[in-house]
C-alpha cells in the first residue's frame, strides 16, 4: 500500500520569508519512521474515521479505508514522516483515545534490543 | 430519556434527562481524579510549568495505561523517555476535555459548539476506554456479549450496571460522532 507523507494540520508549509532559501530538504527515504494505529473493541469505527478526516485531513474514502484495515488486520499504519513527526501525531492520537505506537519503517520484526516492556 | 445527537441548523443539539446529567457528571470527575498527576512534595516546579515529569512510568492501572499508552510496543526506554516529555500535557488536555463536558451539562437540552462537540466526543470515549477495562472487554465478542444488556430492570449486580452505563455511553458517542461526520458532510 502507498501513502503519501502525512503531515498533521499543525504542521503546515511554512511561508518563506524574504530572501530565504531553505537549506535542509528531506526526501522520502530519509523520513523512516511509522505511525501504527492499533485495534481495540472499545473505539467506534464511526470515531476512528472521524479522527483520520479532520486530524490528518484525509478524504472520507481514505480515512474509511484505514479504519477498515485496524479493524480486520488489527492494525494500520496510517502516516509516516519524521520520528519528530510521527510521534507528535502519536500524542495527538493518544489525546483522540487512541492506541497508537511509533515504528521504524524498516519492516520486519523487533531490532534485539534490550529493555523490552512487559505486555500486561 | 435522552435523545441522540443530532446535526441542525442550531448546530449539534441533544437532550439530557436530570439522571442522566448526573450520570455522565460523575463519570467524567471520576476519569478526571484518576488523570489528575500526583502532586509531589519534592517536585521540581520549573520542570512541572514547562510539562516535564521525571517520574513518570508506565500506568500499573489498565485503564490508565490505556488512556496514556507507551509509544512504543518494543523499546520501553524509548516510550518512558517520551512519557517524561509529553505524559503531563495529555493528562492535562484529557482533563480539560472532561472538565469542558462537565460542564456543558448544566441544562437539559444540549447545543454544541464544534470546539464543544470535540470536548464531548474524546470526553465520553475516555470514559468508554475506562468501563470497557473494568468490565474486561478484551475483543470484538466481549464488547459484542456486553452490548446484549440493555434492559435498566436487569441492573442486578455491579458489572450488569456498568454494562448499561458502557452501552448508554456508547450509544450517545456514536449519535455525536453521527452528527459531527454530518456536520464535516455539510460544510464541504
Amino acid at each position: 500500500m502507498t501513502l503519501s507523507v502525512a503531515l498533521g494540520p499543525d504542521t503546515q508549509e511554512s511561508t518563506q520569508t524574504g530572501t530565504g532559501t531553505s537549506t535542509e530538504v528531506l526526501s522520502a527515504p530519509d523520513i523512516p519512521w511509522n505511525l501504527v494505529i492499533w485495534n481495540d473493541p472499545v473505539n467506534l469505527m464511526s470515531y476512528v474515521s472521524y479522527v483520520f478526516r479532520t486530524y490528518f485531513g484525509y478524504s472520507e474514502a481514505k480515512s474509511n479505508k484505514l479504519m477498515l484495515e485496524v479493524h480486520k488486520k488489527g492494525r494500520s499504519i496510517v502516516a509516516h514522516g519524521s520520528k519528530e513527526q510521527v510521534e507528535q501525531h502519536a500524542v495527538a492520537m493518544h489525546g483522540y483515545g487512541l492506541w497508537a505506537t511509533v515504528e521504524k519503517a524498516t519492516g520486519g520484526g523487533p531490532a534485539s534490543g534490550k529493555g523490552k516492556g512487559k505486555r500486561g | 430519556m435522552a435523545k441522540a445527537f443530532k446535526y441542525g441548523i442550531k448546530g449539534i443539539t441533544g437532550y439530557l434527562e436530570p439522571a442522566e446529567r448526573d450520570l455522565l457528571r460523575s463519570l467524567f470527575d471520576d476519569v478526571v481524579s484518576m488523570l489528575e498527576p500526583e502532586e509531589r512534595a519534592d517536585q521540581d516546579p520549573l520542570a512541572a510549568l514547562v510539562g516535564l515529569d521525571a517520574e513518570a512510568r508506565e500506568p500499573e492501572d489498565r485503564a490508565l495505561r490505556r488512556l496514556l499508552p507507551s509509544v512504543s510496543k518494543t523499546d520501553a526506554a524509548a516510550s518512558l523517555e517520551f512519557r517524561r516529555y509529553t505524559e503531563r500535557s495529555l493528562r492535562e488536555s484529557k482533563i480539560g476535555a472532561l472538565k469542558a463536558a462537565s460542564l456543558g451539562l448544566d441544562k437539559d437540552e444540549l447545543v454544541l459548539t464544534p470546539a464543544d462537540a470535540r470536548h464531548w466526543s474524546t470526553a465520553l470515549n475516555d470514559v468508554r476506554l475506562v468501563l470497557a477495562e473494568r468490565l474486561d472487554i478484551r475483543d470484538d465478542e466481549d464488547a459484542g456479549h456486553v452490548h446484549l444488556m440493555q434492559d435498566w430492570s436487569q441492573a442486578e449486580d455491579v458489572e450488569s450496571y456498568l454494562a448499561l452505563v458502557y452501552n448508554f455511553t456508547t450509544w450517545l458517542q456514536e449519535s455525536l460522532v453521527q452528527a459531527m461526520l454530518q456536520s464535516l458532510d455539510t460544510r464541504r
